[in-house]
C-alpha cells in the first residue's frame, strides 16, 4: 500500500572527486524517510519507495569526507555524488587539481571527519600524522610543529589565510589554534611560501575554517572526548545555517585535563585549560560579490612541569642526575601553579570576494590580530602571581590578491601585503624583558604563473618583502638606559615547479625555491636568563639574513590499484643559518654559573626524506608504513646541527567493515611507532647524550551509525599501549622527566 | 563596466599603513626589580670581640658580561666567629635589603655552608617557624691553619625535612637556587 503512495526512487552513482572512479560500498541515507542503501562494485545505488517531499541525503564512506545535502523529491531523481576520498592512502589535497588552484606543490591534508577522532590532539600532535611533521614539545601541552626539520621563525602557520602573529620564535610557545574549529589542516612541504606573508623558508602550515554550506536548516556537531592520561575531558559544539540572508557558523571548544602520567609517575603541574570559540558570517550579496566575517577566539593556561623549573647549574646537574624529577607527587590534581603559560589569541577577519566572468577573482582581506602572552615562574615573596613575562603583540594585515585564468591554459595569480606589528611588554612584571618592545611595518608583492602543457604543470613565481623595524631594548648595564634601533630590511624569494602525470598511476614533481629570511627581534636582541634550560640566551643585532635554496622531488605510484607508493626527497642548503649556539663560557652570577648560549650564524644544509607506502591486501585489509629520514649538517664547522628530528618509522595494520550489523563504516587499526636515536650530534652540542630509541604501539576502533536524522560515530584508541617508559629528543622535558605513558581516549561525535 | 572597487579600497588601505609610519614603539618602562639580589655580604663576628672579617660578592649587571667582585678575609685559627648574611639589591638608591623578604619566607628558604677547607665548620644558630633552620645567623668554628673553598648557597623551597638537610647537607635539599656563591677561605 505504501508503495502506491510512495512511488518515488532516488538513485544514482558515487565516485571520487579527483579521480572520477566509482566508489562501492558507500552508504546513502534519506535521512527523514529512515531509508537506505549501499552503493555495489560499480558505484550505484537505488533506493525505491520515497514519498513526494524534502529530504536530507547523507552519503558516507570510511576514508572519505562524508557529505550532506538537502533535496526536494517530486520524481524519480538521478544524481551523482563527488566524494573527497583522503583516508586510505595518500591524503592528497584539491591543490594538486588542475583546476582554480593550480600547484605542483607537495601537500598533505587531514580533514575534519578525520581529526575528529583524535579531538583530544592540540595542532601540533594532531600534524603528526603526517610523515615528513614532527613535534617541538616542552611537555605533551605544549608543542609546535616541525617540517622537514624547520619550525619556529621558519614555519608559516596560516590561520584562515592570515599568517599567525604572536611569540612564534619561542622553542616552547604553541601556535595558538585550536585544530576542531577547522575543517582541514593542509602541511604544504616544500617551496610554497610565496602566496604568504611571513619568514618561512619553505613548508606552510593552512588551516581552513569549516565552510559554512547552503543548508537551509540549523546543522552541526558535537563531539565528546575522555582520556585516561591526565583524567582529560573535551568538548565542542559547531551550529551552521545559510539562509537567503546570511550565512553563519558558531563554533566552541573546551578541554581541561590535569597531571599527566609518565609510564611510572605523575608528571606534577602539567594540566592544561583550554577555552576557544569561533564565529563566522558569510554574505552573497549577488553572483559576483561575496563578504565573510570570521572571529575566532583562543584561550588557554598551559602547566608547565613544576620539577623542570630550577635554578643554576648545579641544580641543572643535580635534575640530569635524578631518574624522577623533583617535586614528583604521588597524588593526582587538576590544579595548575607556577610555573605556567596563560596565552589569549583573537583574530578578526574580513573578506570580500569579486568574480569577474568564471576568469577572474579579487580577493580583498583585512585582519587585525591580538596575541596576549604571560608565563609564570616560582618567585619570592608571593609574586608567584606576577608573570615573569608578559607580552602583548598587535597585528594589522591587509591583502589585495587577484587570479586570473587565461587562454591556452595560462593562469596567473599576484597579490599585495601589508602589515603592521606592534609588540610590547606589558609593565607588571618587575623583571627586565627578554625580547624587547617593537613596531614593524612590513610591505609585500608576490606574482604566481601557471601554465598547463598537455600532462605537464609548470609554474614560476616571485615575492619581495619590505620591513622597517623600530626597536626599543633595555641595557642590561646600571643605570638601565633605553636604547633605540631603526632598521629596514629586504627579503626576496623565488620558486619554479614542474608536476607531469605520466597516466593514472604515476605523477611526479620537482621544485626549486629560493627564499630569504630577516632575523627575528629574538635572534637580534634577546637579553637574559631563559629559565627554561637555566641558560643565559643572547643576541647579536649585527646578524645577516639567511639565504635558502630548496629543490623538492616527489614521485607517486599506483601498482596494480594494490600498492600505492609516494616518496618525497628535499635538500636544502641555508647560507648564513641562525641558531643557538652553546659557548664555552659559563657566566657567574650570584644565583651561580650559568650557560651561555649565543645567536650565530653558519652554513646549513638539510637532506632528508619522507617514503609511504601502502598496500591494499583485500578489499578491507590494508597495511601501510611510512619512513621518514633527515641529515642536518653544518657545513662551516663540519658538524651536525643541533635539535634536529631523528629517523623515524611508522606502521599500521588497518582492516575495515562497510556493514556490521546497525553499525557502518567499522574500522579497526593497529599501528606501531618507532622513533631512532638521534645519533647524529656530538656531546658537546647538548647537556646531556640524546635519549634511546623507543617504539609505541597503538589501537585504534570505530563505528558510524545513523540514527533517522543524526549520525553518530563512536571511537576508542589506545596510545602507548605497553606503557613503555621513554624520553623523546624533541621534548625539552627531557632533561627532567619520561615522557607519556599509556592513554586510552574514548569520544562519540554527532552530526546533524 | 569594469568595476574599480577593488582597486579603491586597497588604496584606501595602504594610504592608512602609510600615514601611520611616523610612530614609534612605546618606551618601555624599566622595571621596578624587587627580586634582583645583587649582592651578599657574609660578616664573621668573633665571639668575644674583635674585628669582624668580611666576605663580599656583588655583581651589579646580573646575567650580563662584566665579573662579579669579590672579596675575602682571613680568619684566625681554633676561633669561633658569630656569622650573619645580608642579601642587598644595590642596583637601588639606597640599597634595597632583601634579607628581610628571606626572613618573612624563611620556611621557604635555607641556606648551605659547603667547605673544602678542612679546619671550618658551620652550625646553625637560628630557626624557621617549624623549628626547621634558615642559615641567616650561623656559628663558625676553626681550627688549625688551611685553606679552601666556602660556597654559600641559598636555596628557595627546599625540602627542609629531607634527610641531612636540617644538619646543613644540601644533597636531598631539592627546590631552586637563587644564590650560590663560592669565597678562597683562609684560616691563619
Amino acid at each position: 500500500m505504501f508503495a502506491q503512495q510512495c512511488p518515488l526512487s532516488i538513485s544514482g552513482s558515487v565516485k571520487d572527486m579527483s579521480t572520477g572512479i566509482s566508489i562501492s560500498n558507500a552508504h546513502v541515507f534519506v535521512k527523514e524517510a529512515s531509508l537506505k542503501d549501499v552503493t555495489d562494485s560499480l558505484g550505484l545505488f537505488t533506493i525505491d519507495a520515497v514519498c513526494e517531499g524534502k529530504y536530507h541525503l547523507a552519503i558516507s564512506h570510511i576514508g572519505c569526507e562524508s557529505q550532506e545535502f538537502y533535496l526536494t523529491i517530486s520524481g524519480d531523481t538521478s544524481i551523482t555524488v563527488f566524494l573527497d576520498h583522503h583516508g586510505q592512502l595518500l591524503n592528497e589535497v584539491a591543490l594538486l587539481d588542475q583546476g582554480e588552484n593550480p600547484s605542483t606543490q607537495e601537500s598533505h591534508s587531514l580533514h575534519s571527519d578525520h581529526m575528529a577522532k583524535y579531538s583530544n590532539k592540540n595542532l601540533a600532535t594532531m600534524l603528526e600524522d603526517i610523515s615528513g611533521v614532527r613535534t617541538l614539545k616542552n611537555g605533551s601541552g605544549i608543542a609546535k610543529p616541525v617540517v622537514h626539520g624547520l619550525y619556529g621563525n621558519r614555519l608559516t602557520i596560516l590561520n584562515n589565510g592570515i599568517a599567525q602573529g604572536g611569540q612564534q620564535w619561542g622553542a616552547d610557545h604553541s601556535p595558538e589554534i585550536d585544530p576542531l574549529l577547522a575543517n582541514k589542516i593542509t602541511v604544504v612541504k616544500g617551496v610554497g611560501a610565496l602566496e604568504y606573508m611571513g619568514n618561512s623558508l619553505g613548508s606552510v602550515v593552512l588551516i581552513e575554517p569549516k565552510k559554512i554550506g547552503k543548508e537551509p536548516h540549523l546543522h552541526g556537531e558535537g563531539r565528546y572526548f575522555f582520556e585516561s592520561n591526565g583524567l582529560g575531558n573535551g568538548l565542542h559544539l559547531a551550529l551552521r545555517q545559510s539562509n537567503k540572508m546570511l550565512a553563519w557558523q558558531a563554533v566552541g571548544t573546551l578541554k581541561k585535563n590535569g597531571d599527566k602520567r609518565s609510564a611510572d609517575y605523575f608528571l606534577r603541574n602539567t594540566g592544561n585549560e583550554e577555552a576557544h570559540l569561533a564565529l563566522q558570517m558569510e554574505k552573497s550579496w549577488n553572483k559576483k560579490w561575496l563578504s565573510r566575517l570570521y572571529f575566532s577566539s583562543f584561550n588557554a593556561n598551559f602547566g608547565v612541569l613544576r620539577g623542570a623549573h630550577i635554578g643554576n647549574t648545579t641544580d641543572l646537574k643535580a635534575a640530569l642526575e635524578r631518574d624522577v624529577p623533583f617535586y614528583t607527587k604521588d597524588k593526582f590534581s587538576y590544579s595548575i601553579g607556577s610555573p605556567y603559560q596563560k596565552v589569549n589569541h583573537h583574530l578578526l577577519k574580513l573578506h570580500t570576494k569579486y568574480t569577474r566572468g568564471d576568469k577572474e577573482l579579487f580577493d580583498i582581506s583585512y585582519a587585525h590580530q591580538i596575541n596576549l602572552r604571560k608565563e609564570f615562574d616560582v618567585r619570592r615573596s608571593g609574586r608567584s602571581d606576577m608573570p615573569a613575562m608578559s607580552l602583548r603583540q598587535v597585528s594589522s594585515f591587509f591583502e589585495a590578491k587577484y587570479r586570473r585564468v587565461l587562454s591556452h591554459h595560462w593562469s596567473f595569480k599576484s597579490g599585495v601585503q601589508l602589515n603592521r606589528v606592534d609588540n610590547s611588554n606589558l609593565p607588571e612584571t618587575g623583571i627586565l624583558p627578554l625580547i624587547p618592545n617593537y613596531l614593524a611595518y612590513e610591505y609585500g608583492a608576490f606574482g604566481m604563473a601557471t601554465k598547463l602543457i598537455r600532462k605537464t604543470t609548470l609554474q614560476l613565481g616571485g615575492r619581495y618583502d619590505f620591513e622597517q623595524r623600530k626597536v626599543a631594548t633595555i641595557t642590561k648595564t646600571a643605570p638601565r638606559e633605553i636604547v633605540r634601533y631603526d632598521k629596514a630590511y629586504q627579503a626576496m624569494s623565488a620558486m619554479g615547479g614542474v608536476k607531469h602525470v605520466f597516466n593514472k598511476a604515476w605523477k611526479m614533481s620537482y621544485n626549486l625555491g629560493f627564499a630569504t629570511r630577516n632575523p627575528e627581534v629574538n635572534e637580534l636582541y634577546s637579553n637574559g636568563l631563559h629559565q627554561g634550560v637555566s641558560g643565559i640566551e643572547e643576541g647579536d643585532p649585527e646578524l645577516n639574513k639567511e639565504v635558502s635554496l630548496k629543490h623538492t622531488w616527489s614521485l607517486k605510484g599506483d601498482i596494480k590499484g594494490k600498492l600505492f607508493f609516494e616518496g618525497l626527497f628535499y635538500f636544502q642548503n641555508i647560507d648564513d643559518y641562525i641558531f643557538i649556539n652553546p659557548q664555552d663560557e659559563v657566566r657567574l652570577t650570584i644565583r651561580g654559573a650559568f650557560p651561555v648560549f649565543k645567536y650565530e650564524q653558519t652554513d646549513a644544509r638539510l637532506l632528508g626524506f619522507d617514503v609511504t607506502a601502502t598496500y591494499q591486501a583485500s578489499e578491507r585489509m590494508y597495511f601501510k608504513g611510512s619512513y621518514s629520514y633527515l641529515d642536518g649538517y653544518d657545513r662551516r664547522n663540519k658538524m651536525p646541527l643541533v635539535y634536529m628530528p631523528s629517523n623515524h618509522f611508522k606502521g599500521s595494520f588497518n582492516y575495515q567493515i562497510p556493514s556490521l550489523g546497525k553499525f557502518y563504516n567499522v574500522e579497526f587499526q593497529v599501528n606501531s611507532r618507532y622513533v631512532f636515536k638521534q645519533k647524529n650530534v656530538l656531546l658537546s652540542q647538548d647537556f646531556v647524550a640524546p635519549p634511546e630509541g623507543y617504539q609505541l604501539l597503538g589501537l585504534k576502533m570505530s563505528a558510524e551509525r545513523q540514527l533517522r536524522k543524526l549520525r553518530l560515530t563512536t571511537f576508542i584508541r589506545a596510545e602507548n599501549l605497553g606503557n613503555v617508559k621513554y624520553r623523546d629528543y624533541l621534548n625539552r622535558q627531557r632533561y627532567f622527566a619520561d615522557d607519556l605513558g599509556f592513554n586510552l581516549i574514548a569520544g562519540m561525535n554527532i552530526n546533524f | 563596466m569594469k568595476s574599480n572597487k577593488p582597486f579603491i579600497l586597497f588604496g584606501l588601505f595602504s594610504l592608512f599603513f602609510v600615514a601611520c609610519k611616523k610612530d614609534d614603539p612605546k618606551a618601555p618602562v624599566i622595571p621596578n626589580e624587587e627580586e634582583v639580589i645583587t649582592t651578599l655580604n657574609f660578616t664573621l663576628t668573633p665571639v668575644g670581640g674583635g674585628t669582624p672579617v668580611e666576605f663580599k660578592f656583588k655583581d651589579l649587571d646580573g646575567d650580563g658580561g662584566n665579573p662579579p667582585e669579590i672579596s675575602v678575609g682571613k680568619l684566625d685559627t681554633n676561633t669561633q666567629y658569630t656569622g650573619s648574611v645580608e642579601l642587598l639589591n644595590e642596583l637601588e638608591t639606597p640599597a634595597d635589603d632583601i634579607t628581610i623578604e628571606v626572613r618573612e619566607e624563611a620556611e621557604e628558604h635555607q641556606f648551605f655552608f659547603q667547605s673544602t677547607a678542612s679546619g671550618l665548620s658551620v652550625a646553625y644558630d637560628d630557626l624557621d617557624a617549624d623549628g626547621k633552620p634558615i642559615g641567616l645567623t650561623t656559628t663558625i668554628t676553626t681550627q688549625g691553619a688551611s685553606t679552601g673553598t666556602l660556597t654559600i648557597t641559598l636555596k628557595h623551597e627546599p625540602v627542609k625535612d629531607a634527610s641531612g638537610v636540617s644538619m646543613g647537607d644540601i644533597t636531598n635539599a631539592g627546590g631552586e637556587t637563587d644564590i650560590e656563591v663560592t669565597f678562597d677561605v683562609g684560616i691563619e
